[in-house]
């Protein structure tokens, strides 16, 4: 793959992120606990350096935002090194923590706010990617109950709508 | 077996050995320095560290131009500033650094602002954030546990939030760590106890953690040999030489060993007890330390094992872990360093303000098992 095939696979993976975010922040009371703690209007980005694809969430009122490509004001940035290092975490073949074991991603800001973000990142993990893929990448991967699995089939099946319309955000 | 991937730097010179000391204005003049801002504190002041330092320079080029020795313990954004107003101030240009982590960590945290020109240490928070060119930077360590003389890593409290600031940047070595035994031997035994258990549980951590690497283990393990062959006698008879140097050495290759593989659940718990209760680092690490190991057990097992004979047991887990406790009942009998955190002076109800603070430290990310609130609590309660 060139570049600008992974750059578009990248991008398109932070999109179907950018949307799951929102739609999990909104409806599972883990990722609800997990906010409670962030002040209004905190916000994280994740993209790849110098000048890849981008995105950024804020926490506004308790759930969680797409506030467009690119970076906008954020307080955490997980950067990834390069096109490829952001592909293996976002395509599933590593876990987000082993993406930091292997200075794949840096962390910018508050250690732990980013810790915070991370912990919300595998909870829409959890949501968004396939049971095998979760066995390999979770330190523990996660049991499912029914109303889990009720969220999963949730996030999945509006995820093409998110994301035409979170694309549309540029 | 070769990790997936991995890094490795350690671009520090070191510097080991009787009367190593007497390198610094020779370093100097290498690294084109004349004007030495020192930074201390008064602990290491008192036991007259800071007139051996002052000795050296007689008959050579370069002077001390200034010693600072407010440094406050677990380092601080205010001493940081006034380092670094210190340093134009008295026209410095290197920073010297004698002392424990503290010390050492504060001229880190000079170093940023100086390069930087900001004040701001909250702005350069995370990993490899600034990537101006520093002043030359050497350290004379005077406790032999943190291995801050030659890691990446600073960690500073934030006055004002009252928060631990972490910053991590290959700028942040050290050009030149001097070990040399007599800069060690004032520590008093509960302090040489603690500080080496720091050193032990980086060593051990490092080994057991997602990072660990050809390298980094290769380190942790001859850190662990020297670490059980001579803390003992460094603590009875703070006076050996021979020992106090090979505990230098020892914390040396544990923080190398660590600022390559990172560390673990331990660690996290431990500044998370500092940051709540205020006990000293090496304290907390020396309590949490088998309890971390245990709880490492189903996903470390492989690697505790393995770390058995370097400890001089068995190559089981309960081998290591049982080496462990050992060693820290010996330090017990001999200088009171506790072996609960309730002996430590954490109380019950901190517990849960220890454990939510834990989570969110770093140190969890390198852990093999993965660390909730409840698992946190968990470890707690079973040490208090
Ligand atoms: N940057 C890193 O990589 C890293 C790693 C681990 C710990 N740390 C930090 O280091 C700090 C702890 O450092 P430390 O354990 O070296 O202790 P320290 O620097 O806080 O010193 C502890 C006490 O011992 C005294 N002392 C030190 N050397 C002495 C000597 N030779 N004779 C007599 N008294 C002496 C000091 O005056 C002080 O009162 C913590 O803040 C911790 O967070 C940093
Ligand atoms: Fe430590």
């Amino acid at each position: 793959m060139g570049y600008r095939a992974k750059k578009a696979v990248v991008a398109a993976s932070l999109l179907a992120l950018s949307t799951a975010f929102e739609t999990v922040s909104k409806r599972s009371p883990e990722m609800r606990a997990e906010i409670a703690r962030w002040n209004d209007g905190r916000a994280f980005a994740m993209g790849v350096l110098p000048r890849g694809p981008a995105i950024t969430m804020r926490n506004e009122g308790g759930r969680l935002r797409y506030a467009g490509p690119g970076y906008h004001d954020p307080d955490v940035k997980i950067l990834f090194k390069n096109v490829d290092n952001a592909l293996l975490p976002l395509t599933g073949r590593i876990g987000a923590d082993i993406a930091f074991v292997q200075h794949r991603a840096a962390l910018h800001g508050e250690v732990a706010h980013g810790m915070q973000t991370s912990r919300a990142l595998a909870i829409v993990q959890t949501y968004l990617l396939p049971g095998f893929i979760l066995r390999r990448t979770f330190k523990r991967p996660p049991r499912l109950s029914a109303r889990q699995w009720f969220l999963k089939a949730w996030v999945m099946g509006t995820l093409p709508f998110g994301m035409a319309v979170n694309f549309a955000k540029r | 077996m070769i990790p997936e991937y991995y890094e490795f730097a350690c671009p520090t010179k070191i510097i080991s050995g009787f009367k190593a000391l007497s390198n610094l204005p020779y370093e100097m003049s290498l690294l084109g320095a004349a004007r030495a801002l020192v930074v201390t504190d008064q602990g290491v002041a008192g036991a007259g560290l800071i007139k051996r330092v002052h000795a050296v320079f007689e008959g050579a080029d370069g002077v001390i131009g200034a010693v600072y020795d407010e440094t406050p313990v677990d380092s601080g954004s205010e001493a940081v500033r006034a380092v670094a107003d210190a340093y134009r101030g008295h026209e410095c240009d290197c920073l010297v650094a004698v002392g424990g982590g503290s010390c050492i960590d504060t001229a880190k945290g000079a170093l940023i602002v100086l390069a930087e020109d900001s004040a701001d240490l909250k702005a350069y928070q995370g990993a490899e954030r600034f990537n101006k060119p520093t002043c030359p930077f050497i350290v004379v360590p005077t406790t032999a546990g943190t291995g801050s003389e030659a890691t990446l890593a600073a960690v500073i409290r934030d006055e004002a939030t009252r928060t631990k600031m972490a910053l991590t940047s290959y700028r942040l070595f050290p050009d030149v760590a001097i070990l040399d035994p007599k800069m060690t031997v004032t520590m008093p035994p509960h302090i040489t106890a603690a500080t080496g258990m720091d050193a032990l549980t980086h060593a051990v951590e490092a080994y057991c953690s997602l990072q660990k690497n050809p390298m980094s283990d290769a380190f942790s393990q001859a850190a662990i040999r020297l670490i059980m062959r001579h803390l003992i006698d460094c603590v009875r008879n703070g006076g050996d030489e021979q020992a106090r140097l090979a505990m230098a050495n020892a914390a040396l290759f544990a923080g190398i060993s660590f600022s390559n593989a990172m560390i673990g659940v331990v660690h996290a718990l431990a500044h998370a007890c500092g940051g709540v209760c205020r006990i000293p680092h090496g304290v907390a690490n020396a309590v949490l330390l088998p309890w971390g190991m245990e709880y490492n057990a189903g996903k470390a097992g492989d690697a505790l094992a393995a770390l058995g004979p370097v400890l001089g047991a068995d190559a089981t887990v309960t081998g290591a872990i049982g080496a462990v406790r050992d060693l820290r009942a010996r330090l017990g009998e001999l200088c009171g360093l506790p072996e609960t955190l309730g002996a430590a002076g954490v109380e019950a109800e901190q517990l849960d303000a220890i454990a939510r603070v834990a989570i969110d430290d770093g140190s969890v990310t390198y852990n093999p098992e993965d660390v909730t609130y409840d698992d946190a609590l968990g470890i707690l309660k079973n040490a208090l």
